[in-house]
């Protein structure tokens, strides 16, 4: 293994890993150590292993690939160490050594096919809605269902609440241009993400309401795909790479101002990651950078514009906000969406306790350790249902279908909503819509 | 029996039978994770347990005892002297699972917590019942209250509120033998016998396993002032802390921080912190509201007449958190300096102060080292902290070499070896300098009175076959 490491690589783990003082204040941070209470899943034990790997013939070892990806990805280890060790960027590209190594396991390798080819991946979601009703059934009470049959291969067992699929993306259902209202004052290229798109278009149309209110015109680019995420932090890079060319170039050509996200990984990935993953040698390199620069997250863009104040409508709902990783230690957005919900809802917000803990989702992750998964989310709902709010508003929609079936399993009345949601509620969109169709 | 006994699939099958299968491991990638605390030493244990209850936890120590195999016990190993490491391989008995806060009693002031509750859940859970536990190591966001008794651990309040040895009252422990017994009281910690709850306090896991902790708590302070002094010369800082003590002021803490440290820690918070100063001293007085507002205003007289140059007093809670903000950074940011960061741990008497940072800034300069000094100098405890690259052999030699001096002087200063982290095996090898060959071998005796096979917690503080030092 050692030897297939290159040296550049190397020399940046082994600076990294020099910097470990071996302090354990990742044990505290590290939601996974937080609820299975062991120092194998803690940064310091991964790197400690990390070093061994390239100082002695410690092999990679089944036991060491589950540590690896026993790991939500939150950041969490690396937002709060003393030292500064870039935790994150090691274990990603651990991982990816791993992927060279051994490959991807069965039920990754599967999803992340598909994922390759877009039309595939879109079919088989619409096939989804229509043929979900046979694999899954209306959940017992409330919102979403629950799996017929355990579905181990695809991450889903009997007990997990997953929405209702809709019968058309986002894509199908807003058009490629929708215009600002009044003065056009700003051009933005919406990317949409697979959450937004095929789980919750209903997120993304309001996201175009509220920001053709603001006087922006939103572009919803056709060509557009899975942000690559779930992928390089997998460990495999090279779809990955094909996906973010393919967003590059769809968004490359765009006569706009920004590139608008409204979820907390997908932001991450243009403003950061793409040009991680794909590397200065690659074409698309400088492309990233630029976009990188354009990118914002919704609240981030609406506080930096503007917010709308005069048409906004206060919420009478008691409202609390949960920090979702990539959104906060990610991308360092944090006041914003607490500016909006003090502006929307006043003295009816309540901060919970222990907001940017992770809520377990993990991306992929809770797909491959869901049981595990749950009991990091249960930590969050408890203190959810602690905080008294009726709704916890989330800026991310993979936080959000976490979220949500963490509550209807523990029994909470809470509901959970994307921010843009109760703007766009407030600022009477809904109601618009629903004119507009009758 | 010889102690050293290898872990046989007997021994395994015993441990198994004991706390489940589940609690027990061998798989090499676990056993390399939890060989290591917060020092920079690596010993794999044979097997790790973890057991979840008193009644497991003797059955283990009984196993350990009649096969003879090495016996050491865990917390959340961040201990910085090697205490919870398996020097001698054997067994390692994680106590983690212990996490109840079983009583926080406000009529009579005491806690009852098990061994694995984490330092900063007991002290927000007296908060939250109007009390206070003093003791705040800087690793008390994940350190077990266990692992503090274990190696009495002490932490910024130190100057006025002591250690963790001030504040146990009784303690449920695990004896060599497999015996369960209590010893102190939950009223006074029974005075007037022999002080067993003290005599177990910091004895390292080498005398018997806690399974439970009564700790006392105080009625929480109702004003705290919170001042940042600079001085344009360390001396004049390190002049200041024996001041004050000399003058029979008692502040909550009185931390220091060199220049060096200064910079590291602007350069990696940005705070705008004066880093031409050579020194900044933090101090923090708390009690009634009129008598801390009296003793802030001694503090700064004192500070004025040892040569000040400013002086910021914190006015609201957010304000004193910016001023701590620079101290709690300290450590980390002195981690980028360079990749590897040694941190020591001495005391001298407080009056000894300004001697003690003059010596390490010779030591630094003799050995050629990046040093940096700061701590709670308040009781004399200092962190003189070595920043080197462990990839660095010819460099970590002299880091040892400065090591061994740095020891010494403390010690010819009337120091000792180790303010708050404990003697583990980083500083065995320095107990003879301190105790003297008589002073060593009474500690030994009550050693081999408790554990005569000497298999709990083999290789830390008693190693006078290393020491050359036969017992006699």
């Amino acid at each position: 293994m050692t030897t297939k490491i290159d040296a550049n690589k190397r020399k940046h783990w082994e600076r990294e890993l020099s910097k470990c003082i071996r302090c354990g204040t990742c044990r505290q941070f590290c939601p996974i150590h937080q609820v299975l209470d062991d120092e194998s899943y803690t940064a310091r034990g991964k790197l400690y292993l990390v070093d061994q790997l390239l100082h002695s013939d410690f092999l990679l070892s089944d036991g060491f690939v589950e540590m690896i990806s026993k790991c939500v990805m939150c950041k969490a280890c690396a937002a709060n160490c003393p030292s500064g060790v870039n935790t994150y960027q090691i274990f990603m590209e651990m991982r990816q050594e791993i992927v060279k190594e051994r490959g991807l396991s069965f039920t990754k390798q599967s999803i992340f096919r598909a994922l390759h080819w877009r039309k595939f991946f879109d079919f088989g979601l619409s096939c989804g809605a229509w043929f979900q009703r046979l694999i899954f059934k209306p959940a017992p009470d409330g919102p979403g269902q629950v799996a017929r049959v355990p579905l181990p291969m695809a991450g889903f067992n009997q007990r997990r609440i997953i929405p209702n699929l809709p019968k058309r993306h986002l894509k199908q259902l807003v058009p490629l241009e929708s215009k600002a209202q009044g003065k056009e004052l700003y051009r933005v290229g919406f990317f949409t993400g697979c959450m937004l798109n095929y789980v919750y278009p209903q997120i993304g149309q309001d996201l175009i309401r509220v920001l053709n209110l603001h006087g922006v015109t939103v572009i919803t680019p056709r060509e557009q795909h899975c942000c690559g995420t779930p992928l390089f932090t997998s460990g495999e890079v090279e779809i990955a790479r094909d996906l973010i060319h393919n967003n590059l170039t769809a968004f490359g050509g765009l006569d706009i101002d920004y590139v608008i996200t409204a979820c907390g990984s997908g932001g991450l990935a243009w403003k950061e990651e793409f040009a991680k993953v794909l590397g200065e040698s690659h074409p698309d390199y400088g492309l990233a950078l630029e976009l990188g620069r354009k990118t914002k997250d919704i609240s981030e863009f609406l506080i930096m514009i503007g917010l709308n104040l005069e048409e906004l409508k206060p919420l009478q709902q008691k409202v609390t906000y949960h920090d979702s990783c990539h959104l906060n230690r990610g991308q360092k957005i944090h006041e914003e969406p607490r500016q909006i919900l003090r502006a929307l809802a006043g003295e009816n917000y309540v901060e919970m306790k222990k907001a940017d803990a992770c809520c377990g989702s993990g991306g992929s992750f809770n797909l491959k350790y869901y049981e595990l998964s749950r009991q990091i989310n249960q930590k969050k709902t408890g203190y959810i249902a602690e905080s008294g709010a009726d709704v916890v508003a989330v800026g991310c929609p993979a936080c959000l279908m976490h979220i949500q079936d963490g509550l209807e399993q523990d029994g909470i009345q809470v509901e959970v909503k994307h921010i843009v949601e109760l703007l766009a509620e407030s600022y009477g969109l809904h109601e618009q819509q629903k004119e507009e169709r009758s | 029996m010889r102690v050293g006994a290898t872990v046989t699939e007997a021994v395994l099958d015993e441990l198994r039978r004991i706390v489940g299968k589940e609690h027990v491991h061998t798989e090499i990638e676990k056993l390399m994770v939890y060989s290591f605390d917060s020092t920079f030493q690596n010993h794999l244990p044979e097997v790790l347990v973890k057991p979840h209850t008193v009644e497991e936890t003797a059955a283990v120590v009984k196993a350990a005892a009649q096969y003879g195999i090495p016996l050491t016990v865990r917390g959340a190993g961040t201990c910085l002297s090697g205490g919870p490491v398996a020097l001698e391989g054997g067994i390692l008995m994680e106590m983690t699972a212990f996490k109840r806060i079983i009583e926080i009693n406000a009529a009579e002031g005491y806690a009852v917590v098990e061994p694995g509750v984490v330092t900063n859940e007991l002290i927000a859970a007296a908060e939250e019942k109007g009390l206070f536990y003093p003791p705040d190591p800087s690793s008390s966001g994940m350190s077990t209250v266990g692992g503090n008794v274990a190696e009495c651990a002490g932490g910024g309040r130190g100057v006025k509120y002591g250690v963790t040895r001030d504040y146990v009252l009784e303690l449920q422990l695990i004896l060599p033998d497999g015996q369960c017994i209590t010893v102190g009281n939950k009223v006074d910690g029974l005075t007037g016998w022999l002080d067993l709850p003290m005599l177990f306090t910091g004895s390292e896991g080498t005398l018997a396993i806690i399974t439970q902790i009564t700790v006392r708590l105080l009625p929480k302070p109702q004003a705290i002032r919170t001042a940042l002094v600079q001085y344009a010369q360390l001396d004049a800082a390190a002049h200041t802390v024996s001041a004050i003590i000399g003058a029979g002021v008692v502040p909550t803490t009185i931390e220091i921080m060199d220049q060096m440290t200064l910079r590291a820690v602007e350069n990696f918070l940005q705070i705008g912190l004066d880093t031409s100063k050579a020194a900044f001293v933090l101090l923090e007085v708390d009690g009634e509201p009129q008598e801390v507002e009296l003793q802030l205003e001694q503090v700064i007289q004192i500070c004025k007449e040892n040569g000040a140059v400013e002086i910021q007093v914190a006015h609201d809670e957010r304000e004193r958190a910016a001023l701590w903000k620079a101290r709690k950074s300290t450590s980390g940011a002195c981690g980028k300096i360079n990749p590897t960061k040694i941190g020591e741990d001495i005391a001298v008497p407080p009056a000894n102060i300004p001697k003690m940072i003059q010596a390490v800034k010779e030591i630094a300069e003799k050995y050629r080292l990046n040093m940096v000094v700061f701590g709670h100098a308040g009781d004399g405890n200092l962190h003189p902290n070595i920043m080197t690259d462990k990839r660095n052999t010819e460099e970590m030699e002299r880091v040892n070499q400065a090591i061994d001096e740095l020891f010494a002087r403390a010690l010819a200063l009337g120091g000792t070896l180790s303010g708050e982290h404990g003697i583990g095996f980083m500083k065995a090898a320095y107990v003879l300098q301190e105790l003297g060959r008589d002073g060593y071998l009474a500690q030994k005796s009550v050693k081999d009175a408790l554990d005569p096979q000497g298999f709990l917690n083999p290789g830390k503080i008693f190693i006078e076959k290393e020491l050359e030092l036969q017992h006699e």
